[in-house]
């Protein structure tokens, strides 16, 4: 979740994310903070990398990642590697689901948000056919749904929104200052964080969260460690590798013009 | 008199450009000439890979199968970038056997995680750097895994792949050059970092 180099936003943390994505973002955009600004090299080849990395606060950026990279080796990665090694598999998959689900009303407004109908129907009904289950098992696929991935940062990149510095946040991993906007927008169109005190539901939610985060950890530490293992500078390594895929998946949905009738019609 | 030198300038400029195209047709390859190359070498990948030898015996004959059909000496070139033309000859030839065997290791190093697979040509389309051919792998009781290879050169060769839409050699090259920026711009950093890499005096 946090140190993962995967592309995608909304497998980061979530509400105590969101404190640290605001807290940074401030942090960032006061002006007194110039030691965690790069200046600008004057040799041109130098200045031409620098440009080309969009990453201007590398001095902080790297400070996090080190921090990151820390608090996964003293804790999260032997969480992580536990529940990929003694949790069965079906009780894994069934945890994925259940993150998968309940972000799906953000995939579907993002998708309206995108103009891609086939895309938002295809949320929508996965949505609504895995929740037959709580979310626990994806019925959806077996009828055609099959998941997808779309968020608001993706949404402001087709609105032609420019994606600002990179930025790495501890409990985010690598973003920049668009997708970090739309991280926070699909933060509140996830209904779970609207879950009442009482009844249970903040057990659920706790749980939820906690379990989706080992869910993501186990996933990631063999990236992870391969990063380490096999990169010189895991940090330039994991912001390529990041940049590249997320631009990949914004090309996939603007070149996503798919007729809104599902493949089994 | 100006007309007539710039006809001839005309003409030469463009008998030179058609002097060009076979050179440009042979150096990237066709659809088909590139979804044959990768049937061919997926074949041969995937038939040592599903063999019932140990792990040493298949890393084995995957290294002369890899070194044949992935230009290892054009990517090691891509991912130093500038810095290639900073390099002493001796650098740069120590710097491609560092770097191949860096290669060689990391794809080596994960063939016990594919067993059993089954690859299945998707897609192939023309890019700048050459054939996209984009494969479907499947492995047994795990989601399926897209890897797209671009094939370049005459004879054809991989001179890249993407997984999840980045591509190695860009992602390589960065992580290179940023060591190299960041340790003043000398190959030899980079080279003895390699060498500690594999473990090497």
């Amino acid at each position: 979740m946090a140190c993962t180099g995967s592309t995608t936003q909304h497998h980061r943390g979530r509400s105590p994310a969101l404190f640290t994505l605001i807290g940074c973002l401030t942090l960032l955009s006061l002006g007194g903070c110039g030691s965690l600004h790069a200046k600008p090299p004057t040799d041109p080849d130098d200045l031409a990398d620098y440009k080309a990395v969009n990453d201007p606060y590398e001095p902080f950026n790297r400070k996090m990642f080190s921090l990151n990279m820390w608090v996964y080796h003293k804790a999260l990665r032997p969480v992580g590697r536990f529940w990929k090694n003694y949790i069965p598999q079906p009780i894994r998959t069934s945890v994925a689901t259940l993150n998968e689900t309940w972000r799906e009303p953000a995939v579907f407004f993002s998708d309206v948000g995108a103009g891609r109908p086939r895309r938002a129907g295809d949320a929508f009904m996965r949505f609504l056919l895995n929740m037959t289950t709580a979310g626990f098992y994806d019925v959806a696929q077996h009828l055609g749904y099959k998941q997808h991935e779309t968020d608001p940062g993706m949404v402001l990149a087709l609105w032609g929104v420019k994606s600002g510095p990179y930025i790495f946040l501890p409990g985010l991993g690598p973003t920049n200052f668009r997708d970090a906007t739309g991280y926070a927008i699909s933060q509140g169109l996830t209904p779970i964080n609207y879950v009442p005190s009482g009844y249970g539901l903040i057990s659920f939610n706790w749980g939820y969260n906690i379990l989706g985060t080992f869910n993501t950890f186990a996933d990631s530490t063999d990236q992870l460690d391969q990063l380490e293992h096999q990169s010189l500078d895991p940090y330039a390594f994991m912001r390529s590798a990041w940049q590249q895929q997320r631009q990949s998946q914004i090309d996939a949905l603007r070149a996503d013009h798919r007729a809104t009738t599902p493949d089994w019609y | 008199m100006m007309l007539r030198q710039l006809t001839r300038r005309t003409i030469l400029g463009a008998a030179s450009l058609f002097a060009l195209v076979p050179t440009l047709a042979f150096a990237t390859p066709s659809s088909d000439e590139a979804k044959a190359f990768v049937n061919e070498f997926g074949g041969k990948l995937v038939a040592v890979l599903n063999s019932d030898t140990s792990l040493d015996r298949k890393r084995e004959a995957l290294l002369p199968l890899l070194r044949a059909n992935v230009d290892v000496p054009g990517i090691a070139r891509y991912c130093l970038g500038r810095y290639w033309r900073t390099a002493t000859p001796e650098q740069q030839k120590l710097y491609l056997e560092l770097f191949q065997d860096v290669l060689l290791n990391a794809v080596t190093a994960r063939v016990g995680e594919y067993q059993n697979i089954s690859v299945r040509l998707v897609d192939s389309v023309p890019s700048p750097a050459g054939q996209k051919v984009t494969l479907q792998i499947s492995r047994p009781h795990q989601p399926s895994i897209l890897m797209t290879a671009v094939i370049d050169g005459e004879p054809p060769k991989v001179v890249d792949l993407y997984g999840e839409g980045a591509s190695m050699r860009l992602t390589q090259r960065s992580d290179y050059t940023t060591y190299l920026t960041r340790h003043g711009g000398q190959v030899q950093t980079l080279i003895d970092a390699l060498k500690r890499q594999l473990g090497r005096p």
